[in-house]
């Protein structure tokens, strides 16, 4: 019985490996794609406690800015939400002008945003002064 | 006998003294205060934020001549149960407005007009001021464009226990000379929690 057990397992993994990947550009839903080993019936348990184990979350790619036509500073952070879960969390972003100084201003609060389990997500930002070159960013856990 | 009573009571003062609500600073900067029913400041901040940059980032505010847009604030309406200070909203954007450096934000009308600059035009016929020093006709400059708005309320009942509070913010901007809107968002900041609880 024992033997059978671990054969259905085995069969079950090679199968979900066998899956042929989408274009990247187009994320299919867990429920809508074919199983993978994350959402198979059988392994998502493993797979779900092994994520949550090692402690799987938000990981920024790239943060790209560029100016807009009106002259204000865009930011752009794309990510990937490594966990299974949606990760709910606040992100403030900060801007300093060309010396490195602090801009004050109102639109620099702490905001909510929400990533998907095993998503990609992007954040967007617009500086509110032209005079502004760089910025900063902090996260913190949605209370 | 009375020293006993003498004690319990000082000790019943005691720990009543400990129970009182302690009165704390919010620290407005990094608040983890829960979210309430109502809208309270961290609301105001989010959605002037959110429409601030909405407005900078679509180039609504840039004047192809290079010169400043002339704004006037247009009415805010208050279409929810609570008392709200739609001023508490519009001077967050009015200031980031100016801040900006693209527009400059007028006091001669609008909602937020200032009386004194009217008064102080009556003042032309007054022996007891110096003419020279009060404001000349036809020099109040008319604005190019108005800002105008809604906030608005739903109530829904999610469950037996449990209600959802959706606030809207809407906000457009319009050209006066040709009515044209150029910018308008709208942010929607929803609730879920007790229904007993009060949204207003």
């Amino acid at each position: 019985m024992k033997k059978f057990d671990f054969l259905l397992i085995t069969l079950t993994v090679f199968a979900v490996g066998c899956q042929k990947q989408n274009d990247s550009r187009i994320h299919v839903r867990e429920g809508v794609a074919s199983d993978t080993l994350g959402s198979n019936i059988v392994t998502r348990p493993v797979t779900h406690a092994f994520s949550a184990l090692i402690g799987e979350g938000i990981e920024v790619t790239r943060a790209v800015t560029r100016r807009n036509d009106a002259g204000f500073l865009e930011l752009y952070v794309n990510g990937y939400n490594r966990s299974y879960d949606t990760k709910r969390f606040r992100y403030r972003v900060e801007w300093l002008d060309a010396d490195g100084i602090l801009i004050e201003t109102k639109t620099s609060v702490w905001l909510p945003f929400s990533a998907m389990g095993k998503s990609p997500f992007t954040i967007k930002a617009v500086a509110p002064r032209t005079h502004a070159v760089d910025f900063r960013m902090d996260t913190r856990k949605w209370e | 006998m009375k020293t006993k009573i003498l004690y319990v009571t000082a000790a019943i003062c005691f720990f009543a003294a400990g129970c009182a609500q302690e009165t704390t600073m919010i620290d407005t900067m990094h608040d983890e205060g829960k979210p309430v029913m109502a809208l309270d400041y961290r609301d105001f901040d989010m959605a002037a934020s959110k429409m601030v940059q909405s407005m900078l980032a679509s180039g609504a505010l840039k004047k192809q001549d290079g010169g400043r847009y002339v704004v006037a604030t247009g009415r805010i309406v208050n279409d929810t149960t609570q008392r709200i200070d739609t001023d508490q909203l519009m001077a967050k954007i009015e200031t980031e407005i100016l801040n900006s450096g693209q527009a400059v934000m007028t006091s001669a009308i609008g909602s937020g007009s200032d009386e004194l600059l009217h008064e102080t035009r009556e003042l032309r016929d007054s022996e007891e001021f110096d003419q020279g020093s009060v404001a000349q006709r036809q020099t109040l400059i008319a604005p190019e464009l108005t800002i105008s708005g809604k906030i608005f309320q739903r109530n829904i009942r999610y469950d037996r226990n449990t209600q959802q509070v959706e606030y809207y913010f809407q906000l457009k901007l319009s050209d006066v000379k040709s009515g044209l809107r150029f910018w308008q968002d709208e942010t929607l900041i929803g609730k879920r929690g007790s229904s007993r609880s009060v949204s207003w």
